[in-house]
């Protein structure tokens, strides 16, 4: 009787499984998957809860924010713009799932902007976009190899690479600090492997370097941290690691009153991150820090100005800080490359329309995009600048001096870039 | 007795040759879905002989499947080993692990154990940063391969990863259902009564449980692999904390002590986010609903599971039949 019951159970269960399984509803295929004669559908996966979701989870709701005043100004030949957003809560498995939730029941167009190295590539290997021909456009990391046409055929870097920003700051130093004393602070993975790897090709010699494990930053560590750079007696102290790394750094640093002058890398750089954890703003004064993207308080400048208004309608009361203009600069890079994909865009078009046109395309960065049809390098370089009394990056007398370089053995180059004039409105033209 | 695990065979086979047509039937999406719920059935069976049986409480499967998963990765790279022999070496990693495991667990009970395996849920997939062979942060690569040719070109990878997967879920559950009634399995139990009585009959409680932990752990090993199979990749962030509470959370909305329910604990944390999506969709929710509701829901039914059906709604049932048979007996 037990057994009897037991199995009748097992049975009810498969089919109970079976059922959810099978309950489904495949839309009609339209000319072109995620495009109809309203909108256009693109999807984004993100860590939109959890540790790693501090700063990033602003993202959508600045490209949201983008794109609805997009549509309110006619959308891309009628179309509307429509964004999914999905929390992977920063795991891999969780972003593929999404990303074939995204794929397969939502049927976007094209993928913006994923976060994540670890996550974009298991994407790459379970999802496959380059067998299915979805574009994955601008992905949020700084890991050289998404540059790489030939290997992720459909998905384009937008952002630096770590190696070449590391060659950017190796040049600096040169020109401003030869014959000081360098300390390096780096985290003990691929992230810190490519800033080493730059540093290295930039000829610059550390008189420490201190590891740190992905995780193990905390107040506690940061006080060993500080030890180990006073006994080296460093002179500058470079952070490239995690906002989480530099925040402990420099909260600690606050309270012992070590001071060398500091040097931050962009990852852990933002300012707004940064002080959210309580580090007082005067501890950044004078810091170094790097950006591929204008200052986000310089007001000046046309796209900070339009993107922060329209953030400010859009999520009133939330910071415009480096997340919130990244994020917007993506969606207009891809409202850019819908409008360039032609009047009826399809995956193929948009793909050829970045190989072709995308080196072109106006957006916020002060440094050139690096597009091809052998290549899908994004922007290839930062400014340097200092970080004001309140704690924000802003360039030195007003004036951005851009470096551009490559992640090979190219050298770094001050750049005459001139970027061109913001488009009428911040609209793709 | 015989006749009942030939019986037992012939309902997994049934039950593969339903899944094989099922696999035909739907769209792609829900082939992924079910190779995910095929993963978790293979991971929560472990955990179900280790609690529910043995009586060890493991919040440390997650790492116990990096181990599988990185075993299974680094033979198929460095080794070029066939697909089949990296499942294989996965369980066999794995195992080893537990062992080590299960002889400190075997010393510990209760909070300690817990905390001693929360601490390699936490410590382990990290370890990965340390050694280059195992790709650091960004991770390997795990490739199982196209699905062969003879299988028809519309044949796509999913399927392919749901027909691996689903296989060696029925395979592992049917070890799992056949070890369970087995002599170790009643070992096993006697010890989760009452440890003294079970010493007092002559069984090696250390032993026992270690094998317990062996025996899970190389389950978890396969799991582990499996996982890293549907998402093309290993990297320490695929094994995180939360994955081993949510092992646990499905064991528990399972019924601990039953094998019978675990596909029920499977479904649900498969099924759970897309539900909340739509549900929040079709509310209208803003985004901070949209991303909590997940969330809520599966701790508003493990609360709930807990409070009426702390063995679990299959056990609760079986219960409730025999209590009913009984009653009728009696009237008799």
């Amino acid at each position: 009787m037990k057994a009897m019951n037991r199995r009748k159970l097992i049975s009810v269960s498969a089919v109970l499984a079976a059922v959810s399984l099978a309950v489904t509803a495949v839309p009609a295929q339209a000319a072109e998957v995620g495009v109809s004669s309203t909108q256009i559908k693109l999807g984004m996966t993100l860590p939109m809860t959890g540790t790693a979701s501090l700063g990033y989870n602003k993202i959508p709701g600045a490209a949201k924010a983008y794109f609805d005043y997009l549509n309110a100004n006619g959308g891309i030949n009628g179309r509307k713009v429509t964004l999914v957003v999905k929390d992977d809560r920063y795991v891999p498995t969780e972003a593929v799932a999404k990303t074939n939730e995204l794929i397969l029941k939502d049927k976007v167009m094209a993928l913006l902007a994923p976060l994540g190295t670890a996550n974009v590539k298991a994407v790459a290997a379970s999802v496959n976009p380059g067998r299915r021909g979805v574009p994955v456009l601008f992905v949020n990391t700084g890991f050289s190899g998404f540059a790489d046409s030939k290997k992720y055929p459909t998905t384009y870097a937008v952002l630096p690479s770590y190696i070449m920003e590391a060659k950017i700051m190796g040049q600096y130093i040169k020109e401003n600090f030869a014959g000081k004393k360098i300390g390096l602070l780096y985290q003990d993975d691929d992230f810190g492997s490519d800033a080493l790897a730059g540093f290295k090709t930039a000829g610059v010699n550390f008189a420490v370097k201190v590891p740190y494990a992905s995780g193990s930053q905390s107040a506690a560590a940061a006080a060993g941290w500080i030890t180990k750079f006073k006994a080296a007696e460093a002179d500058v102290v470079i952070l490239f690691g995690v906002s989480s790394a530099t925040s402990a750094m420099l909260g600690v640093a606050a309270q012992l009153k070590y001071a060398p002058q500091w040097m931050l890398g962009s990852v852990g750089g933002d300012a707004t991150t940064i002080k959210l954890t309580g580090v007082p703003a005067g501890v950044l004064y004078n810091a170094i820090g790097f950006s591929p993207v204008p200052a986000t308080t310089d007001m000046n400048d046309d796209y900070v100005k339009l993107f922060s208004d329209i953030y400010a309608k859009a999520v009133p009361g939330s910071t415009f800080d480096l997340n919130v203009l990244l994020g917007m600069n993506s969606a207009f890079m891809a409202a850019q490359a819908l409008k360039a994909a032609g009047p009826n865009p399809t995956r193929k078009s948009l793909l050829a329309a970045i190989d072709s046109k995308g080196s072109t395309f106006a957006n916020s960065a002060l440094v050139p995009l690096g597009y091809s049809k052998t290549s899908h390098v994004g922007l290839t370089g930062y400014w340097v600048g200092k970080y004001s009394p309140t704690g924000d990056l802003s360039p030195v007398g007003g004036k951005y001096v851009t470096y551009t370089t490559d992640s090979g053995a190219g050298a770094v180059v001050k750049s005459t870039y001139v970027r061109p004039a913001m488009p009428a409105k911040g609209l793709p033209n | 007795m015989h006749n009942k695990q030939s019986k037992h065979t012939l309902l997994f086979i049934a039950g593969g040759v339903v899944l094989y047509f099922l696999s035909g039937a739907v769209d792609e999406l829900r082939v992924y879905q079910g190779a995910s719920i095929a993963v978790y059935v293979i991971a929560i069976s472990s955990i179900i002989l280790l609690t529910g049986y043995s009586g060890q409480v493991s919040l440390g499967h997650g790492a116990l499947m990096a181990v599988g998963a990185y075993a299974a990765a680094v033979a198929r790279i460095e080794l070029n080993a066939p697909i089949i022999a990296c499942f294989v070496i996965a369980v066999l990693a794995a195992a080893i692990g537990g062992a080590l495991l299960g002889a400190a667990a075997a010393r510990l009970t209760g909070p300690y154990l817990a905390g001693a395996t929360l601490a390699l849920a936490i410590g382990l997939p990290s370890l990965a940063n340390q050694f280059s062979i195992l790709g650091g942060e960004q991770g390997l690569l795990f490739d199982v391969g196209f699905p062969p040719l003879s299988l028809g070109e519309e044949f796509t990878q999913y399927k392919w990863f749901f027909w691996i997967a689903a296989l060696a879920a029925l395979i592992s559950m049917w070890a799992v259902k056949n070890i369970l009634g087995s002599r170790y399995g009643r070992t096993w139990r006697a010890i989760r009564g009452n440890e003294v009585a079970a010493a007092l009959c002559g069984i090696n409680s250390a032993r026992s449980k270690i094998l317990a932990f062996t025996i899970s752990a190389g389950i978890a090993g396969l799991a582990g692999a499996m996982l890293s199979m549907t998402i093309g990749t290993v990297s320490p962030s695929a094994f995180p904390l939360a994955l081993s509470f949510s092992l646990l959370t499905g064991a528990v909305l399972s019924g601990i002590t039953t094998l019978g329910g675990v596909m029920i604990g499977a479904v649900v944390l498969v099924a759970i986010p897309e539900i909340a999506d739509s549900v929040a969709n079709r509310l209208g929710s803003s985004e901070r609903v949209t991303t909590n509701l997940p969330g809520f829901l599966v701790s508003a039914l493990l609360i709930m599971t807990v409070l009426f059906v702390p063995n679990g709604p299959v056990e609760q049932f079986r219960a409730h039949k025999v209590k009913k048979a009984n009653s009728k007996l009696e009237k008799k």
